[in-house]
């Protein structure tokens, strides 16, 4: 399963997916959202009031220099632009805000798809990928934030290959590797 | 040559690569060569085997310069290079200093 059919240049990209595989990307996908959220100045501002936007907007311009964030996952999805702290904050400044969104909105780009046959009882889904430019970023953004989690090194395959399977970290690392698989699948499918 | 257009000359220069910026890509263990290589290509228009080359660089030297031009534009490749999950900075061009 995470199989990838057909091919984007043809349009008719699409992917299988099981309910326990649904379950598994909705959860981190929306975990990676609630992580990204954190600090996203126009996220307190639901109106559609095009004035709130705009002050939510310019609230954002005034803020001071901002630091790296403390959380490890976020620091490599939101990272440093300059080896020097001071430069990286001035740039962080005009840019993390937007950073930000681009990446929750691949997420829930993704999450819209993957919701869709949950809600609809479907008893397997078999999704059109008609961005799969959105797919791949999300993907990979997930990849990055798990790797954080699990210290994923060069090495780290062949350490997964030889845990037992009592041991508890042994299903994040397969989820971790199942998405390269799926991640690998799409680009072939490209 | 006089010395006085020597120097003139290597203040010019100097100043022109003063504002020359490169954006870097840096290895790490988590994104896949081939999706490295597909961002290459997806924002750098650069061929498959130029785009591989540069990402075989990434993977066996640690790094690779990606792009060159001013500050401003290797700002918004770095931040193109973030949106896709790369670890990219830039800096100053230090090779092309005379």
């Amino acid at each position: 399963m995470g199989e990838f059919k057909g091919s984007a240049n043809a349009g008719d990209l699409s992917v299988a997916l099981s309910n326990d595989e649904l379950h598994i990307l909705i959860n981190l996908v929306e975990q990676l959202l609630e992580l990204l959220g954190e600090r996203n100045f126009t996220h307190h501002y639901q109106s559609d009031d095009p004035f709130a936007q705009l002050m939510a907007a310019s609230l954002g311009n005034l803020e001071s220099a901002i630091e790296q964030p403390e959380d490890p996952v976020l620091r490599r999805l939101l990272p440093n632009a300059y080896a020097d702290a001071e430069s990286s904050a001035e740039f962080r400044k005009y840019t993390e805000s937007s950073l930000r969104s681009v990446k929750q909105s691949h997420l829930m780009y993704l999450r819209e798809q993957l919701v869709f046959p949950v809600d609809h009882e479907l008893p397997k889904a078999d999704i059109a990928v008609t961005d799969p430019a959105q797919w791949l970023i999300a993907i990979n953004d997930l990849r990055l934030a798990l790797a954080v989690r699990l210290d994923i090194k060069q090495e780290s395959f062949e350490k997964y290959e030889l845990m037992v399977d009592s041991d508890q970290q042994k299903p994040l690392f397969a989820v971790y590797f199942w998405l390269g698989g799926i991640q690998e699948s799409l680009i072939n499918h490209l | 040559m006089s010395s006085q257009t020597q120097i003139e000359e290597e203040l010019d220069l100097s100043k022109f690569f003063d504002n020359l910026w490169v954006a870097i890509v840096w290895d790490d263990p988590v994104n896949l060569m081939n999706y490295v290589t597909y961002v290459f290509i997806k924002l750098f228009n650069f061929s498959k085997e130029k785009a591989h080359k540069l990402m075989m660089q990434v993977h066996t030297e640690g790094k690779a310069m990606v792009a060159s031009g001013s500050r401003e534009e290797m700002e918004l490749v770095v931040q193109q290079l973030h949106e896709h999950g790369l670890w990219a900075t830039l800096q100053r061009d230090d090779h092309g200093r005379v």
